[in-house]
């Protein structure tokens, strides 16, 4: 890795970040296990493996960092060099998208725009192709579940489904 | 001569129509999800296990597992003509298969490696047949004690066995502890890190997160990279190797065979990690190792037949201690607890049926599946076909529809797509999921036998060195913890460790 992509000191080094990101999870799970009261060793409480948990993990994170500090560690940008980083933060848009229709308006409503998203926007499929699939699979699914496995999917405020 | 009545009682259950046929859904989407390259086993068993629910535990089982052993089958088909594995098992059959299939022999390539595999996986259920019984009597032993040291074995050697640092394997695993305790205390019934959120009063859902982290996550990755398949177009002839072919590969079979299968005993272990070391091993072995990666065939007999004697043996420790050697067995540990089963050293004498159905369906699979392999391989190959702009969208059609039946909750879906995201971003940072996986199913045991031991030995924390079994894992879990600080070992682990993918 060259120096511009492998860093030691700087904000940029995603090692770094993983590993910070990790002791605030243990800090986290340490303040949990104490809140749920550890217990005696002869009668462990509910807190008891998850404050010894988030002592180790708080270890492996501080191992992590001083790895990260002393050794370096590649940039957020060399992470993502030479690919398509858009196309994952698409689909990701369109998943908290559905996530949000899927209650609202249901399971078909949301699942056939998703579809065609999906198909046309990512690496796009021509409209005669993506539309029956886009149409024809949810309804395919949604005949499947509810007419011969009774799996009733949510239908929304309009009921449809 | 017992053997023998249960392996005929077995056939009894095994060979029930219905039970043919869950057998043969599960071997033909085991194959078709080997084929595809984006989408493994450990998806498809989590999309199907709410199907499970509809059979006897029986049939779902028997699915279930043939999705695993098919999808071995399936991943070289892809690995040999398209030079992408199809599942992470077939990693190293890219390397020999696709040369053999650019010289003109992708038919004998396929048929060692679809005829391995019938050996390999014969052999296995053989050997499963005879140590499961013995070491299920031995297990009955088993206290809290050795049950938490063997778990923390299991978690240690995985995060050992896995690609990058371990020092992030190990983070990776805590998590997971972490994750699988969410929910009602099983001994105080108290809410741990639940927020006020009665969706997680009863935990998360093991469905949403393999889904999330390896169904989502996997597509992310993929969409992001430019997939090149280079097929091979010219039509496939001569499926049976010749004499030749036979000579080179007898001794790959049967050492892949054997090491497969002690490899998939091995909590942490598994198919990837039998594959891997019978490729170096027959490349070790060979008077001729400069042919290895230019088309040897011992370099696809080994290690296809490695990966399938691992599947084989890794039902051993979930079927006699219940303890699952890696995330494909604890999705069928799933699959046991959904029908109220618990496999374990009893599971053996109080479900006969159960245990030596399932065994005798895998050799009826094993049939099924060479028939699918040979035979029908024109239509695996015109299957590979299928853009992958038109198949991911599909798989997170699935993955939602599947994780939505699997509990009849939106709130799973969320918890779904939010571990995909969570999956996506650990990958790129060089966290593997595996370990997490693992551990997230194992915390609860974990946890249990470990408050159960301390409450009975009177906190007493020698009792996990006094009992011989418990501390002969916890020792072996030590040197594998310090092991990497030797550079000698540490380099040993950087040539064996793994990406545990789908």
């Amino acid at each position: 890795m060259s120096d511009q992509t492998n860093v030691k000191l700087r904000l940029n080094n995603s090692e770094l970040w993983g590993g910070l990101i990790g002791l605030a999870l243990g800090i986290f799970v340490i303040r949990s296990g104490l809140k749920l009261k550890l217990g005696t060793i002869n009668d462990p409480g509910s807190g008891y493996v998850l404050f010894y948990t988030g002592m180790l993990m708080c270890v492996f994170a501080i191992t992590i960092i001083v790895a990260a500090v002393t050794e370096g560690g590649p940039t957020f940008a060399s992470r993502w060099e030479d690919t398509r980083w858009t196309k994952p933060l698409l689909i990701i848009a369109c998943l908290t998208a559905f996530s949000f229709a899927l209650d609202q308006i249901g399971f078909l409503l949301s699942a056939i725009p998703l579809m065609l998203l999906l198909l046309r926007v990512i690496d796009p499929v021509r409209w005669t192709l993506a539309i029956p699939i886009a149409v024809l699979t949810p309804l395919g699914v949604w005949w499947v579940l509810k007419r011969l496995l009774l799996i009733q999917l949510p239908s929304g405020i309009f009921e449809i489904g | 001569m017992d053997t023998l009545v249960n392996v005929a009682h077995g056939f009894g259950v095994a060979l029930l129509p219905i039970n043919l046929l869950y057998c043969f859904i599960g071997v033909f989407i085991g194959t078709l999800v080997g084929v595809l390259p984006g989408i493994g086993p450990i998806s498809a068993m989590s999309l199907l296990l709410p199907i499970t629910l509809s059979g006897t535990p029986e049939s779902g089982i028997i699915m279930m597992a043939g999705i695993y052993y098919g999808s071995m089958y399936g991943g070289s088909t892809t690995s040999i003509l398209v030079n992408i594995p199809g599942e992470a098992a077939s990693v190293v059959t890219c390397i020999d298969g696709h040369q053999m299939a650019k010289q003109g022999r992708a038919g004998p390539a396929l048929g060692i490696s679809a005829l391995g595999s019938f050996i390999a996986g014969t052999f296995s259920l053989v050997a499963l047949m005879l140590i499961a019984p013995s070491l299920a009597n031995v297990a009955i032993a088993f206290g809290p004690a050795e049950y938490f040291s063997l778990m923390v074995l299991g978690l240690v050697v995985l995060t050992f066995l896995t690609q990058g640092s371990m020092a992030k394997a190990l983070l990776m695993a805590c998590i997971g502890i972490v994750l699988g305790l969410i929910g009602l205390d099983s001994i105080t019934a108290q809410p741990r890190l639940t927020f006020g959120r009665m969706e997680l009063i009863d935990g998360i859902g093991l469905v949403p997160v393999v889904m999330g982290l390896f169904g989502i996550a996997e597509v992310l990755i993929n969409t992001e990279q430019f997939i090149k398949r280079d097929v091979i177009n010219a039509k496939i002839t001569q499926l049976l190797p010749n004499k030749a072919d036979w000579k080179a590969s007898a001794g790959p079979i049967s050492r892949g065979t054997i090491l497969g299968f002690f490899l998939g005993i091995l909590p942490g272990g598994g198919a990837v990690v039998a594959s891997f070391a019978s490729y170096a091993l027959e490349k070790r072995l060979s008077k001729t190792p400069e042919r290895f990666g230019n088309g040897a065939i011992e370099g696809v007999a080994g290690p296809e037949s490695a990966n399938n004697a691992a599947a084989g043996g890794a039902f051993i420790p979930l079927m006699t201690l219940g303890i699952p050697p890696n995330v494909v067995m604890a999705l069928l540990l799933g699959a046991f607890v959904i029908h109220g089963l618990q496999p374990g050293p009893l599971l053996i004498t109080q479900n006969p049926g159960l245990f030596w159905g399932i065994v005798a369906s895998m050799y009826i699979g094993n049939v099924m599946l060479l028939v699918l392999n040979l035979p029908l391989i024109g239509m695996w190959v015109q299957l590979l076909k299928l853009p992958y702009n038109i198949l991911f969208p599909l798989i997170i059609l699935f993955t939602i529809i599947g994780v939505y039946c699997s509990s009849n909750n939106v709130f799973d879906v969320y918890v779904m797509i939010a571990f995909g995201v969570i999956g996506y971003f650990m990958r790129k940072l060089g966290y593997e999921p595996a370990p997490l996986v693992l551990a997230f199913v194992l915390g609860p045991m974990l946890e249990n036998n470990l408050r159960k031991s301390l409450i009975l030995s009177q906190g007493d924390l020698l009792t996990f060195v006094q009992r011989p079994i418990s501390a002969a894992c916890l020792v072996l879990a030590v040197v594998l913890l310090v092991g990497p600080l030797l550079p000698s070992l540490r380099k040993k682990r950087e040539l064996v460790a793994l990406d545990e993918g789908v």
